[in-house]
């Protein structure tokens, strides 16, 4: 173990987990530049920086770069980071790979709760849909703790009970776009499938703002994380108030699946394979949230720019995408599974 | 003296009681035994002690003071505890592991000091562990995995230990490498040690006290020599037993005292 110390706070990591980092940050800031300038309208790499920055360039980089791409690839980041560490901090309380906000129900939740703000006629404004989809995330969340509560959490009863869970919102949801008057089910429709396609600044300022909140919170209880993977008793004893630090987390953790949701629509797999992925690259024993979020990050603006490198008849939506990144490490986690592996 | 003692603790899990009502107290400096029948309440009062269950009724104080009115953190910087099964992260090694030991002394913003360094290698150290530091603890024979374990609570630098069924799972070789262990903790350190142990053999010879638990009391409690009586093992244990003098250290060994058929 090589601990290295950065700065006068004294922050203290692993040296291969510090490379690790930054060797995902260098792959992610290549990503956004080549994000930025490239497209139909070809701009040099200075020259859409200046313009993602606000410095003009001209027509038309100040448009397509200023107000479509630049937009569209910081929410991708963002929204990716943001799914990368609601994914690690559920797995890592859960003690549980599969257990990520799309899996276990949150997501379709929060979806819920957004699509209930449309058909309510209500879901104008990006923060009133974020508001439903974190009412609607929080509500599933409690649902699926008390089906999967018997003295603490049962992990495969949390899986179940998400994924039950998981289908009555979604039908629910089915359920109210067959309410919705056409105009309102077609943008909710639009919605649901999941994508950064046309995202504004405003998506922009919405992810970043509930990050900075929640972020700093999380780094703060981020040692009780890693301290109760040792058990509660362990971490008990190890002086960790350990009630406290796990509903923190929980909450932090489903606010932020449901901000991600608010923001792009429900995007899979994100959430369930970044935490792993970067735990793999680390080797970190334990979860490791900056990674984690790196990697998300990494992850959901590539399929972005897969999904946009297709010629225009086969342009999926990012999830589509995602789906096929994390579709096989499901079924090879449930085949290392029914081996009887550690998974 | 005692630093740890409980007043008529009732204790048990969902308001029903396990323990009822005992006063025990944990001689300072010294190697207490917790010992008796499955179900007798052994772990559920050492879970207690490091406030890990609060008692129904009566108190448990921590240098006088009720352990429950102390922040959770100060509590862990005087009593450790190595728990019956603890969970070790997957991969993670030997040094890491007993690293996390240190949880207790670091703060958010400056989480690794050297006092933290010195007192993991320390640990690492006193438990033979320095050579394999780098290893990772999932591959460990279960002896080592356990001085590991050890390794961390010592490394959280209590002056109270707690240790439940530190023996348990391990072939004799090793039971006897912990308890030699813990002894010499005890004797060169100075640490105040209560396991919870089955083999009362092994509590005779290693503690200097032993409480005697029996259906949620205590049966009996002081010197083993004097807690190990025919009687208390008949009351306590439920079986008919003699007692002879361990041929090595002249501590009370506890045979049945009838053999294999009720041949006598």
């Amino acid at each position: 173990m090589k601990i290295l110390r950065i700065g006068p706070l004294g922050i203290t990591t692993h040296q291969r987990t510090f490379a690790v980092g930054l060797a995902i940050f260098a792959v992610l800031a290549t990503l956004f530049v080549f994000a930025l300038s490239w497209g139909k309208a070809d701009l040099t790499v200075l020259d859409s920086l200046k313009a993602a920055v606000g410095i003009s360039v001209g027509s038309p980089g100040d448009f397509i770069v200023g107000q479509v791409r630049a937009p569209r690839a910081i929410t991708a980041v963002l929204v990716g980071a943001t799914l990368g560490l609601a994914g690690a901090i559920l797995q890592s309380l859960t003690r549980n790979p599969l257990a990520s906000p799309d899996f276990i129900g949150i997501t379709a939740g929060a979806s819920t709760g957004a699509v209930i703000t449309m058909w309510m006629g209500i879901g104008a404004s990006l923060w009133i849909t974020a508001a439903g989809a974190a009412i609607g995330a929080l509500l599933t969340s409690a649902a699926i703790l008390a089906l999967s509560w018997k003295r603490g959490i049962v992990p495969l009863r949390l899986i179940l009970a998400g994924i039950g869970i998981g289908f009555v919102a979604q039908s629910l949801t089915q359920y109210l776009l067959t309410r919705m008057d056409v105009h309102d089910a077609g943008t909710a429709l639009g919605w649901l499938v999941g994508s950064v396609t046309g995202r504004t600044w405003t998506h922009v300022t919405v992810a970043a703002l509930v990050l900075a909140v929640l972020v700093p919170v999380i780094l703060w209880h981020a040692r009780a994380l890693r301290t109760m993977e040792m058990g509660d008793d362990t971490a008990k004893a190890l002086g960790i108030s350990v009630g406290r630090s796990r509903a923190v987390l929980a909450v932090a953790s489903v606010l932020l699946a449901a901000a991600a949701t608010a923001i792009t629509g429900p995007i899979g797999f994100i959430a369930l394979v970044a935490p792993a992925l970067a735990l793999r690259l680390t080797r970190n024993a334990g979860v490791t949230l900056i990674p984690s979020a790196l990697m998300g990050a990494v992850l959901l603006l590539a399929a972005d720019q897969l999904s946009q490198l297709m010629p225009a008849t086969l342009q999926f939506p990012v999830g589509i995408f995602t789906a096929a990144i994390g579709a096989p490490y499901l079924l090879w986690l449930v085949w290392r599974a029914s081996r009887g592996g550690p998974s | 003296m005692s630093r740890l003692e409980t007043h008529k603790a009732v204790i048990g899990y969902g308001g029903t009681p396990i323990v009822h009502g005992v006063d025990v107290e944990i001689p300072d400096g010294k190697i207490t035994a917790i010992v008796g029948p499955n179900g007798c309440g052994k772990s559920t009062l050492l879970r207690a002690l490091i406030r890990l269950l609060a008692p129904i009724d009566g108190a448990i104080a921590l240098d006088g003071q009720d352990i429950h009115s102390i922040p959770t953190r100060e509590v862990a910087r005087r009593v450790g505890l190595l728990p019956q099964s603890p969970l070790a992260p997957a991969g993670i090694t030997v040094k890491e592991l007993v690293a996390r030991g240190r949880t207790p002394h670091q703060k958010v913003l400056r989480p690794w000091s050297s006092t933290d360094e010195t007192a993991v290698m320390s640990a690492l150290h006193s438990t033979n562990l320095t050579t394999i530091q780098d290893s990772v603890v999932d591959e460990l024979s279960g002896g080592q995995r356990q001085r590991a374990w050890i390794a961390m609570t010592l490394a959280q630098d209590t002056p109270l230990m707690l240790l439940d069924e530190p023996t348990t799972y391990l072939d004799i070789s090793h039971q006897y490498e912990v308890l030699e262990l813990l002894h010499r903790l005890n004797e060169r350190q100075g640490r105040t040690i209560v396991m919870v142990v089955h083999d009362l053999h092994q509590a005779a010879r290693y503690a200097h006290h032993v409480i005697a638990m029996c259906d949620g009391e205590v049966a009996a409690a002081g010197a083993p020599e004097d807690v190990f009586t025919e009687e208390l093992v008949s009351r306590v244990f439920d079986i008919d037993a003699r007692i002879i003098p361990d041929p090595v250290t002249g501590t009370p060994i506890i045979v049945p005292a009838h053999g294999p058929g009720g041949a006598r």
